[in-house]
């Protein structure tokens, strides 16, 4: 059996992940490439076809593009092997938000994708992300004002919020944020089946957040809604990553970037995930796995928060087609290839077995090799926001990369198309 | 959806599932149409018999109702137009709503077949401003029989609103409701009693004249009939002077079924004053109803543009409902 593949962005998002599961999931090279059992090269086909995709954290905030042709989807619910004909799982430690994936499955059906609904299954532990969060998330997001973390706007940090609150009582502070009603339990896809359960609960979290974005959320449609919802996808208890893993390969899809975990990045502006491989090596159990960390030639981040290597002349070299301001993101930002920080995230994965690399289609790149000073065990969010990087010329990014970080670069990126992607066999160690 | 209004992606998030689910958007016809026709009846929350009034009332969410009634012929050609109505239902509300020509609208729809010969001659649900307007739809019975003798029970429909529909908007404010009849042929030469009794209960012992139900009927509602370009009477001169009789310019004429939700935002846009023909149609394009809007254009301009006049208020706000029937 192949071993599986985990995607993860070593940067803060925006590195590439959906072009490069698209590739994985699409290459034949890579069914046997991967493979260190004997099956390299030509016995590729039977070797490992990617049987799923399985998200490991995120929600409907992931946008990862990918670009096939005169096709273009941004991915955010669906896994981004769709386009490849390869079905998602939506695992435990997803956010589900139905009415944005029904969305995207309209956007996917449009593209010529049969049926999309019928590619996914999810997990029915995982989380519901309700238009109560989303108005909550708002709600609070604009209150910050000028303070604001870079939040998507789409509920995330909401619903993982709620989740955590068993327990607690009105006035009680969780995780910086004040309690402000007696918390329920939190919806999860499972109950959209049960509607008196799903109807308690959205009650309870109606009633929640009334002091913040008011009354009147209707339960009753909400309830009508995800009843559907569950009829359309296939909701799956138990071990199902087991079930799937051993039917074939399994490429895990990060989303976000490990900059922005919840545990390792720089705080406040976080995500409410855990973006290393951590999940997706617990979903696997015992099972081998590849891990992948994924960078651009460059260092990108949307909205506010640290990035030492930023620079304008380099925002200016490298428009994006797929990547503008957010309403509640804020604004698209870039600069040097930051080692720094990619060492850092590196080590933040518990190490990597290889790299893609992306955007490989310009010339004249320059990386900080290191700052003014070393990096800190703490207080990083301070330490990053005062430094001056020291940059070297880099002109073969691959070798470099390989070079600095120990691994060997496996998928390439040289443009925005699934033509401009390949996946190369490992140099052997 | 946050706050209790309808929300166009929640609309459309439920047909994305429906169909994905496989549930046919018509489910009660479906599953009535595979019964043996003596079982064929309206769904309990559709069938008029026994009500006393269906209710188009203020609440704290809808504090300034207007009613809005839509009720069209189920019989034989007619049957897509529901389904039109389905699909586009979420942006007709959201369009009367966000563009302010109405601030809570709540839609009522119902079904037409001919009394003389169909099992289900007359559905009609409830007065709804969410979701549960499209389940209103798809629990109406499409018949689908009907013709031959170019005329359908609409006027035991039209009895039906002006005796059985109680509105705030107008015990309150005096303000008409709007009920759209959506059909392609004639009024029944009389109303007759014993139809009365039977389908909708109430003890009436004489057959009524249809065009003093219509006079009753334009106390309190703005009543238009739709004829969709789709049944061989579309251009017959007979349909258009029967109903231009009754109504005058509310007979629309629509060249395209597909525009009939664009044609119902823009005429009660036009009715409310809130816009102009042109307006209406740059507002039918914003929501992607481009060719649509052209249809719904020549519809209006046909039945006189923006002649439409305001009505005058009432003299008596809760007077007794009874007038001289022929």
């Amino acid at each position: 059996m192949a071993e599986h593949i985990i995607v993860v962005g070593l940067g803060f998002g925006d590195e590439g992940k959906g072009a490069v599961v698209d590739a994985l999931c699409q290459d034949g090279t890579a069914r046997g490439g991967l493979a260190q059992d004997g099956l390299a090269q030509g016995g590729a086909a039977q070797g490992g076809a990617v049987t799923s995709v399985v998200r490991f954290n995120g929600g409907a905030q992931a946008a990862h593009n990918v670009v096939v042709g005169d096709r273009h989807h941004t991915f955010s619910q669906f896994g981004s092997g769709t386009l490849a004909g390869v079905p998602t799982h939506l695992s435990r430690h997803v956010l589900v938000e139905p009415i944005a994936l029904a969305g995207e499955s309209e956007e996917l059906a449009a593209l010529g994708v049969a049926d999309p609904l019928r590619l996914l299954s999810i997990d029915a532990d995982a989380l519901l992300t309700t238009p109560i969060h989303v108005a909550a998330n708002r709600a609070r997001e604009d209150a910050r004002g000028d303070g604001r973390h870079g939040s998507c706007g789409k509920g995330i940090g909401e619903t993982a919020w709620y989740a955590l609150l068993a327990g607690a009582v009105p006035g009680d502070v969780v995780e910086n944020q004040r309690v402000i009603g007696v918390p329920g339990p939190a919806p999860t896809v499972g109950d959209c089946a049960r509607p008196s359960v799903l109807r308690g609960k959205l009650d309870a979290l109606a009633r929640f957040y009334e002091p913040l974005i008011g009354a009147g959320t209707s339960v009753d449609e909400l309830v009508a809604l995800y009843r559907d919802f569950a009829g359309a996808v296939r909701v799956t208890t138990g071990d199902e990553v087991g079930r799937l893993a051993d039917r074939g390969r399994l490429v895990f899809e990060g989303a976000q970037g490990v900059l922005l975990d919840q545990w390792h990045g720089f705080h406040p502006h976080t995500t409410w995930s855990t973006v290393t491989p951590d999940n997706a090596r617990s979903l696997l159990g015992h099972r081998r796995a590849t891990v992948i960390g994924v960078t651009r030639t460059y260092q990108t981040r949307h909205g506010a928060g640290p990035l030492p290597t930023e620079d304008h002349g380099v925002l200016a070299r490298f428009p994006e087609r797929h990547n503008g301001t957010g309403e509640y993101q804020g604004s698209w930002r870039a600069g040097h290839l930051d080692a720094v920080l990619l060492r850092y995230a590196v080590e933040a994965c518990g190490g990597v077995d290889a790299l893609a690399v992306t955007h490989l289609d310009v010339d004249g790149l320059k990386v900080a090799t290191s700052y003014d000073a070393p990096l800190p065990s703490s207080g990083l969010t301070e330490f990053l926001s005062g430094r001056t990087p020291t940059l070297v010329d880099m002109p073969d990014p691959v070798a470099w990369l390989e070079e600095d970080l120990g691994v060997p670069v496996l998928v390439t990126g040289a443009g925005p198309d699934r033509a401009a992607y390949a996946v190369r066999t490992p140099v052997p160690r | 959806m946050g706050h209790g209004k309808w929300d166009d992606n929640a609309y459309a998030a439920g047909r994305t599932f429906r169909a994905a689910k496989g549930v046919d958007d018509f489910g009660y016809t479906a599953t009535l149409r595979s019964q043996p026709r003596d079982k064929w009846k309206a769904d309990p929350s559709l069938d008029p018999k026994g009500v006393v009034a269906r209710e188009c009332r203020d609440s704290p969410d809808h504090a300034d109702s207007t009613p809005i009634a839509v009720l069209f012929d189920v019989t034989g050609s007619m049957g897509q137009v529901p389904k039109i109505m389905q699909r586009k239902l979420g942006k007709l509300h959201g369009l009367l709503q966000r563009k302010g020509y109405l601030t809570d609208p709540q839609l009522m729809f119902g079904g037409i077949g001919d009394a003389d010969s169909d099992r289900v001659p007359l559905q009609v649900g409830q007065f709804e401003s969410d979701n549960r307007m499209d389940e209103q739809l798809r629990t109406i019975f499409l018949e689908g029989n009907g013709g031959g003798q170019k005329s359908e029970s609409y006027e035991l429909a039209a009895y039906f609103v002006a005796r059985h529909v109680v509105t705030d908007a107008w015990q309150k404010r005096g303000r008409k409701g709007y009920l759209f009849l959506i059909g392609d042929e004639l009024n029944k030469p009389r109303l007759e009693a014993k139809h009365i009794r039977r389908l909708i209960g109430d003890d009436v012992r004489e057959d009524i004249d249809p065009a003093s139900v219509y006079q009753e009927l334009s106390r309190k509602w703005h009543v238009y009939f739709v004829l969709p370009k789709q049944s061989s009477y579309y251009d017959d001169p007979q349909i258009a002077d029967h109903w231009r009789d009754l109504l005058g310019q509310n007979f629309l004429k629509l060249d395209d079924p597909g525009a009939v939700c664009e044609l119902i935002a823009a005429t009660i846009g036009m009715e409310e004053r809130v816009v102009d023909l042109d307006q209406a149609m740059v507002d039918l394009a914003e929501i992607g109803s481009v060719a649509e809007s052209e249809s719904v254009g020549k519809a209006l301009v046909h039945a006189g543009g923006r002649g439409l006049t305001k009505s005058a208020t009432p003299p008596m706000l809760d007077g007794p409902d009874d007038v001289a029937l022929t």
